[in-house]
Order: structure tokens, then sequence, then C-alpha cells
């Protein structure tokens, strides 16, 4: 049972409004990437299989809104996750200084067992703006800012031109596989041996 | 403290949870043991738990998720089956035996997402039998999230361009198709939820609905995700289609949340070929709808766009963009009657950035938005509400910030009538963003027709409109907003001295109104940039000038006259005496001395009649004997009646060391080294010892009150009068004179009673000190120094 919940890995993508989340994902997933922007609504996942010391897995990659008011639901998605990749656009610093918030409000909302060594990975996306002129935030300080967060991997990339973003989830499903899993062990306390199943509860109509 | 409600809820969640995971891990059991049989039934009985009505979608979501990931698991079951050899087919049956519908859909949608990936089958045909079996559902909670849940498992089956599930039969309009009948079907079960359950719990409903809302637009984001979908599909059959739903289902949260997501989800260049499209929905939504909002939200995502690239710019001019949605916002405010003013101008205000951003040359669209603004606030009297002032007041320094130049403002002629709406305070903010603009940009004001304009603008701070006056006024706010009003009145220029003077003269006009608060802060700008005016004329060549000339030096201290006539009826007498001083001098450079005489004449009147106060008095005679001191204008007799009233009037001051301090002051007036014709040695020692016997006088005085002799520091200090004129060759100042003057005050210093003084000893000390240092010079001046002894 245990290797079959092992073959599948939870990521979530978290970042400011137009970092470029879904690009990140349709890139790696697809190989595709349009300039045009478009807001994400809700939570999405698309799924990648990835092989990794001759065992199969399955990447299952959450790509989420950024902007608060599409994200009406909550975030009860971020249940069960091995990782999450935290973006932000090197050309805006907000979007960088949020990453903060953004690995605080997870580490709140999953509330994984060993907040400590959860990992995250960080992505400085959008390096091929403008040639790199435009860029505000420096390797060098979203390094510093990884390093004082126990370490974070950090990567440059660029979905538009596909630069790193392979080694990028390459290094994001090798650290979800690391992740300890948190499966509840969950013991019945009663052995139901009529096997009928519970009482149904619900009322109303019998859907 | 949580409320009973939500007690309840996390007590019925926890049975939820507890329910599922009991079955879940029987289902586990079963797939680990290859039990096809068990694995159903136990999933459905986990899957039953979906069937609550007892919570909020929050939890819902919770325990939603929870299914989810199981669900996975048996996913995953379901390929290894395929691939033992178990018929897909078969197992598509197999699903559909559960007993209840919920867990049924859920189980035939995962072997559903199998069975398309299997390929056995078109995916068109299987999405479309799920799709259609989903209509089973009809409660709106569990219809939504079971159709989210099929729009989840689908998302990467779809069978779009360059997809693998593309065939020859099934084509991205299948997708399409799929995708918008799962909306269409959603938007229903969305809309009809606030239509199910007692009308009290109305607002509760409303809340939950809210939460729901992404489930339904998250289908839009999916076909904006699917590549097929080209501007050619999206204009010819995504936006109808959608957008036929939001309009139909005359639902007020629905068509302003579906209205946002469409702008938000799809891409600004299909917006920009479907403007008239998208626009001419507005006026058909319900009349609560916050259109503004939404509209205002497409205006700023097309501004960024414009801003974001230049190759954008073009498209924008093809489709007639600025056109059209000016066309559409009239016709959404003719349709919402209701709408506040705020919402208007909240419009105007983001097509006018609109407009900035891609028209940036097009001043008349920016006078057309201001325009129907003026329109729509016709009627309504001043502006109270202070949303819609602080919307005006976004939507009036737009075009400042734009073109860095108020001169551009000035060319629009609705400008100043959309600040008539402003109530005063509204109206004195705009005319101070006004003058910093400015400021910042350091603006020249060149022409007297443009600081006609421009003072009409910004009359708030000039006067008090309406002739009323708000007590309430802060002083230091009025005191930084006059302080404004002169910087600018400083930064008016023209290179041409006619020009520059009409503009003193337009200047003068408007400050004038401003009443007894105002100009003493704004006329000694005013003042001063004729004086400077005044200046640039002396430079020139007296021919130039022609005849019917208005900017004569005679003409300009004419209007300054005049100028500070007003100020001194204010009354502020002490500023007044001190602008007509500085007209004194310039008059002077200017060598016109009977109009020297007449200011001087006037600072006089002034100083008669209107300063009383001792200490502005002696302020006053400083500041007059200072400016006579430097006059070389006058002749004989105009100089000698007017020393003799300063002498005259230093010597009636209050106190007697003022007087005496004035006194010897005046000695300046009788000796100016570089004229020599004052040169009255006779009248400067007249001077000195007047000032001595003053100085005695006062020392009695102090004497005869206190007890005790007063300070030397008076004699000490004429005593430096007496060194000064003895060094500049008066040869009514001798030897003598100075002599007995410090052993005098020698004498002084040394009695019993004299009052301890330090700062005078210092005084005295350096004094002498200066007399042997002279001394030990030699030559001329050594010489001169040598018979005095200290």
């Amino acid at each position: 049972m245990s290797s079959r919940r092992r073959m599948l890995l939870k990521v979530i993508i978290l970042g400011d409004s137009g970092v470029g989340k879904t690009s990140l994902m349709n890139q790696y997933v697809n190989r595709k990437f349009s300039n045009q922007y478009k807001a994400t609504i809700g939570a999405d996942f698309l799924t990648k299989e990835v092989q990794f010391e001759d065992r199969l897995f399955t990447l299952q990659i959450w790509d989420t809104a950024g902007q608060e008011r599409f994200q009406s639901l909550g975030v009860a998605f971020y249940r069960g996750a091995d990782c999450c990749v935290l973006a932000y656009d090197v050309n805006v610093m907000k979007s960088f200084d949020n990453l903060n918030n953004w690995r605080e409000e997870f580490l709140i909302q999953a509330a994984p067992s060993d907040p400590e060594n959860f990992p995250f990975v960080v992505l400085g996306n959008k390096i091929d703006v403008d040639g790199g002129n435009s860029r505000v935030v420096s390797e060098k300080k979203a390094k510093a800012w990884c390093a004082s967060k126990g370490n974070i991997p950090y990567f440059e990339t660029s979905a538009k031109e596909g630069f790193n973003v392979e080694a990028a989830f390459e290094c994001i499903a090798k650290n979800a596989l690391k992740n300890e899993p948190e499966e509840e062990i969950y013991l019945p306390d009663t052995i139901d041996v009529a096997g009928g199943g519970r009482q149904q509860r619900s009322s109303g109509c019998e859907c | 403290m949580m409320s009973e409600v939500a007690q309840d809820e996390e007590k019925w969640l926890g049975a939820g949870i507890a329910g599922l995971q009991q079955n879940a891990f029987y289902m586990h059991r079963a797939l680990d043991s290859n039990n096809l049989r068990d694995a159903l039934k136990y999933s459905a009985q986990m899957l039953s738990e979906l069937r609550t009505s007892r919570l909020s979608p929050h939890k819902y979501y919770e325990l939603y998720m929870r299914a989810f990931d199981e669900l996975r698991k048996l996913e995953m079951f379901f390929k290894e089956e395929t691939r033992r050899g178990c018929s897909i087919v078969d197992l598509y049956e197999l699903v559909q035996h559960a007993g209840n519908i919920l867990p049924r859909l859920y189980l035939l949608c995962t072997v559903g997402s199998v069975y398309i990936k299997s390929k056995e089958a078109p995916a068109k045909d299987v999405l479309k039998d799920l799709v259609e079996m989903c209509r089973g559902i009809q409660h709106p909670v569990r219809g939504l999230f079971l159709r989210s849940y099929l729009s989840q498992v689908s998302r990467d089956k779809l069978p779009d361009i360059g997809s693998e599930y593309e065939g020859d039969a099934d084509t991205v309009v299948d997708a399409v198709e799929f995708v918008l009948q799962n909306f269409t079907e959603m938007n229903k079960l969305w809309v009809r939820m606030q239509h199910q359950g007692p009308a009290r719990e109305k607002e509760k409903r409303e809340k939950e609905r809210s939460e729901l809302r992404d489930l339904v637009g998250k289908n839009l984001h999916v076909l904006s995700q699917i590549e097929g979908v080209d501007l050619e599909m999206y204009k010819e059959t995504v936006l109808p289609r959608v957008l036929e739903q939001v309009v139909n289902c005359k639902d007020e949260l629905a068509q302003y949340y579906l209205m946002d997501c469409i702008i938000q989800v799809f891409p600004d260049e299909y917006h920009l070929q479907t403007l008239e499209t998208l626009l001419g929905a507005y006026p058909q939504l319900q009349p609560s709808v916050d259109v503004k909002t939404v509209l205002s939200q497409l205006m700023e995502r097309l501004s960024n766009y414009a801003a974001s690239s230049a190759e954008a710019l073009p498209e924008f001019l093809q489709v007639e963009a600025f056109a059209k949605l000016n066309n559409a916002i009239g016709k959404v405010i003719e349709a919402q009657v209701d709408m506040p003013v705020a919402g208007a101008v909240t419009l105007y205000s983001s097509l006018l950035t609109f407009t900035l951003h891609v028209h940036p040359d097009r001043l008349d669209y920016v006078d057309q938005v201001l325009g129907a603004c003026v329109k729509k606030l016709s009627g309504k009297g001043k502006l109270e509400d202070s949303r819609a002032t602080k919307q005006i007041v976004a939507l009036l320094s737009a075009p400042l910030e734009k073109y860095n130049d108020i001169m551009t403002a000035l060319k629009l002629s609705n400008y100043p009538r959309v600040m008539e709406y402003l109530d005063n305070g509204t109206n004195k903010v705009m005319a101070v963003v006004i003058i910093q603009s400015i400021m910042k940009n350091n603006t020249c004001v060149s022409t007297a027709d443009k600081v006609e304009a421009l003072f009409e603008l910004i009359k708030g701070l000039i006067k008090d409109l309406d002739g009323t006056f708000d007590d309430e006024l802060d002083e230091e706010d009025f005191k930084e907003e006059q302080n404004s009003v002169a910087r600018l009145i400083q930064m008016l220029y023209s290179d041409d001295p006619e020009e520059m003077f009409k503009i003193i003269c337009t200047v003068r006009k408007h400050i004038l109104t401003g009443g007894p608060k105002r100009l003493p802060f704004t006329a000694p700008p005013l003042v001063f940039s004729a004086l400077k005016l005044v200046r640039r004329l002396q430079g020139q060549d007296e021919n130039v000038v022609g005849e019917e000339a208005l900017a004569t030096p005679k003409k300009i201290f004419q209007f300054l006259n005049q100028i500070i006539e007003a100020l001194s009826t204010v009354p502020t007498p002490e500023l007044a005496l001190r602008l007509y001083l500085q007209c004194a001098e310039a008059a002077n450079d200017s060598d016109l001395e009977p109009v020297a005489y007449e200011f001087f004449t006037q600072a006089y009147i002034l100083y008669e009649e209107e300063i009383s106060d001792s200490k502005a008095q002696v302020t006053a005679i400083h500041l007059i004997i200072g400016t006579l001191q430097r006059m070389h204008v006058f002749g004989v007799e105009n100089r000698d009646t007017l020393t003799h009233k300063a002498t005259g009037y230093s010597a009636k001051l209050l106190k007697k060391p003022d007087q005496c301090r004035a006194v010897y002051a005046c000695s300046h007036l009788f000796w100016v080294d570089d004229q020599d014709s004052v040169k009255d040695g006779e009248r400067v020692l007249l001077c000195l010892k007047r000032a001595l016997r003053i100085a005695n006088a006062a020392q009695q005085m102090t004497n005869a009150t206190r007890g005790g002799s007063g300070s030397v520091t008076l004699f000490v200090e004429i005593l430096n009068k007496y060194l000064y004129f003895f060094e500049k060759g008066n040869p009514q100042v001798n030897i003598a004179a100075i002599q007995g003057l410090i052993e005098l005050i020698t004498t002084e210093m040394q009695s019993d009673t004299s009052t301890q003084d330090p700062a005078a000893d210092a005084f005295f000390a350096s004094t002498l000190r200066y007399i042997q240092f002279q001394k030990q010079k030699g030559g001329v001046i050594g010489e001169k120094y040598e018979p005095i002894k200290v």
C-alpha cells in the first residue's frame, strides 16, 4: 500500500500574481509557452511522469491563483504536499519580498509535522526579460534569503526560453521524494464484521 | 469563541473525515490484495461521505480534497487493472453498480479518466457521456464539486490541438464544447442555489455562494488554457457562449464575478479584438452589478498592456479602442440611472488613464472624457460625496502626472469646468497638486493669458470661494497653502519685459481679491518679481523702450506703490514699510529721485501713523537709517528733510538705550564714504555727542531706580563710533574726545557702584586692544593712533 502512495508526489507552486507559475508548469509538463498573461482561478494541477532511480513517479503539480480574489475556497489542497515551490519575478521586487509571506502562509495552512525541514524550492523566473537589464533582485540577494531559511535550493529560470526549468523540477521531485510521507496511520477502532458500512447520515435527496 | 454553528460544523466534518478514513482503510486493503469488488464497495462507501448537506463550502472542500487524494490511488489501481487485462469498458460498466448516484458518478469520472487515457474510445464520447451523466446531481454544492472533479480529471485529456487525444474524430471543438457545457451546468447550479432554502438564510447563502465561485470560474481558466482556442474560436464561439450565460442568468453575483473572470483569464489581444462584443454585454447586466469596477479593471488591464509594449499600440488604434470604450461607458451610465456619481467618475478616471497610456498625443480625447464627466456632474451642484471627490482628484491629477506640464492641462477646456464641481476643501487640495506639479517640473508659465487661466484654476487658494470664510481653518494648513502660492508667483517669468509686466498685473488683479489674510503672503513675492523686472530694464538701453511701452521703471514703481498701499491697509504696516524701503532703494538705483522720495514719504507716514509698538519702532528706524544711508539719488534738500526726520524719530524712541543707539546710527547719515557730498563732520559729532548725553541720562536713570550704576556698554559702543570716524578722517572727531571717553569708561568701571557686566568689560578690553593694535601697525594709521593713551 505504501508503495502505491509513494508513487505520487504532490508539489504546490506559490507566488505573486504574474510571476509565471502557470508558465513554469506548462513549460515543464507540456514544453509550451505563451507570452499572454492569463490569470489562474482556484487551484489546478497537471501531472507528469518522472523516472528517478529506476522508479517511475507521478508528479502532481498544483498551480495556484496568485490573486487572492480567485482563491475563494481556501487552500485545503495544500494538504499532503511533498514539496512547495516559491516563485517570484526577478524584475519585480515586491514579488520577492512576498516570498516570506507565501512560505509562512504555506507552513501555517499545510501544517507539516516538521516545518523546519519541509522541502521548499525557490525559483527566480523571467530572467530573460530585457536581456536581464530590468532585473531588480540579484542572484546574491535571493540566495542569501534562501540560505537564511534553511538552505532552500534556488534556481534562476526562464519559463519563456525553457531555461533551467527541467533542472529545477528535477530538484523539486528529488526533494519531494526525500520528504517523509505524512501518511496518517489509520486503524479502525472497531472492526466492521458485518461489512455493511456506516449508517447513512445524509438528509435531503438521495443522490 | 467558536459559534455553535461552527462547532457543529467541526463535529460534522470530523465525523465525515472519520467515515472517509475508515472506508479508505478498507479500500487500501482491497487494493493491496487486488480485490476489485471490495475496492469498489469501500470506495463507494467512502464517497458517500460527500453526500452530506451539513457542511459549508469551505469544510466540504476539505472533505472533498481527502476523497480526491484517495481517488488518485484508485485511479492508479484502475490503470494497473487494465494493464492486467481487465477491460476498461467493463470497468466503466461495473462502477455504475454503486448504489448511490453521487459515489457512482465520482467513480465513473475516475474510470472515465483512465478510459480516455486508454484511447479505447474517442475522448469526446467519454467526455460527453460524463458531462451528461453529471446532470444526475442537482444539489448545488454536491453538483458543483462533482463537476469540478470531472473538470480536474479531464483537464489533461482534452482533445486540444497538439494533444495526444486529438484525432480525426476528436477536435478542439469537442474540447471547448465539453468545457462550455460543464461551465453552463455549473453556473446554473450556482445561480439556482440562491433560490433554495428559507429566505432568512439568504445572507449565509450568499456567503456560501461567494465561496463556491471559483469552482465555476475555473472552467473559464480551463478554456483559456486550451491552446486551440485561438482568437477566431474565442471570438466566434467561446466569448458569445460565455456571455450568453452571464447575461441570461440575471444574477448579480454571477455576473459581476464572471465578467471579472473573463477579463482576467483571457489575454489582452483577445479583449482588444472583441471589445465590441464584450462591451455590448455591460449594459445588459443587472442594474445592481458593480459595472464600474469590472469595466475599470478591463481598462486598467488594457492600459497596462499598452504600456508594456509599443507593438501593441497599433492594435489599439486599429480597433478604435478609445471610441468603443467611451461609447460603452456612456451607455452603462445611461442604463444605470442609479449609479452614484462616484461610480461614474471612477469610470471616467479609468478611461482617462487608458487614454493617457494609449493615446498620449490625443489631447482632444482627454478633453472629451473630462467633458463627459462635466456632463454627468452638471446640475448636481458641488460634490459632497468624499469618494466621488477623491476620484475627481485622481481624474484631474492624471493628466498632470502624464504630461508633467500644467500648460497641457490648461489647454483642456473642460479641465476647469470639472474643478467647479469640487467642494472648496478639495478644490484647494487640487490647486496645491497643480502648484506642486509646476514646482516639481519647473514649468515656465510665460504669458499673461496662461497666468490668467492658471489663477482661475487655483482660485480656491487665491480667494474665499462663495464669499464664505471657514473659521475652522487650520492655521498651519493655510500658511502652507499661501506659501505655495507665493512660490508659484516667483515661478512666473517671461523674457519679454512687456509680457512680464502683463503677467505681474494679472497676478495683482487676482491676489488683490484674496483679502487681508492672504495679501501678506502673496504681495511680497509679487513686489520682488516686479523689482526684478525693474532691474532688468535698467540693463537695457533707454532708446529701445518705445514710447507707448508699458513696462517702464516709472510705471512699475507706480504699480508697486499701489500694491504696497493695499498691503498697508491690511494692516501689516511693518511689512509694508520694509517693502517701501526696498522700492525706494530700487528707485535709487534707477535714478528716480521723486519716486524714491515718495516711497520714503510713504514709509515715514506708516512709521508715524501705524507703527506703535516700541520694539517694532526700533526695528523700523534702523531699517530706515540703513536704507537712507545707501541712497545717493537725493539732492541736498530732500536728503536733509529725510535725515532730519530720521534723527528726530530716533531721539523720540521710548527707551533711552534704544534712543542712544538710533541716534549714534544716524551719525552715518552725515558721513558716507563713497559720497563726497555727504561728509558733514560737524553733524556727525553732534549726533555722537547727543548719543553720549542720552547714554549718561540712561545711566543716571538706572542709578536712580536700581541704586547702582548701569552698564557701560553704551559708552563703549559710542567709543567705537568715535574710533570709526576718527579713522575715516573726520576732523571733528579728535584725540582729546576719544581720550576723554576712554577715561570716562575706565572710571565708571572702577567705581564701587558699577554693575558687573562681563560682556561690557570684554567689549571694552577688546576695543582697547584694537587701539593698541592700530598703534603698533605703524605708518599713517600708527601715527594717527600714536597719541591715544590706554
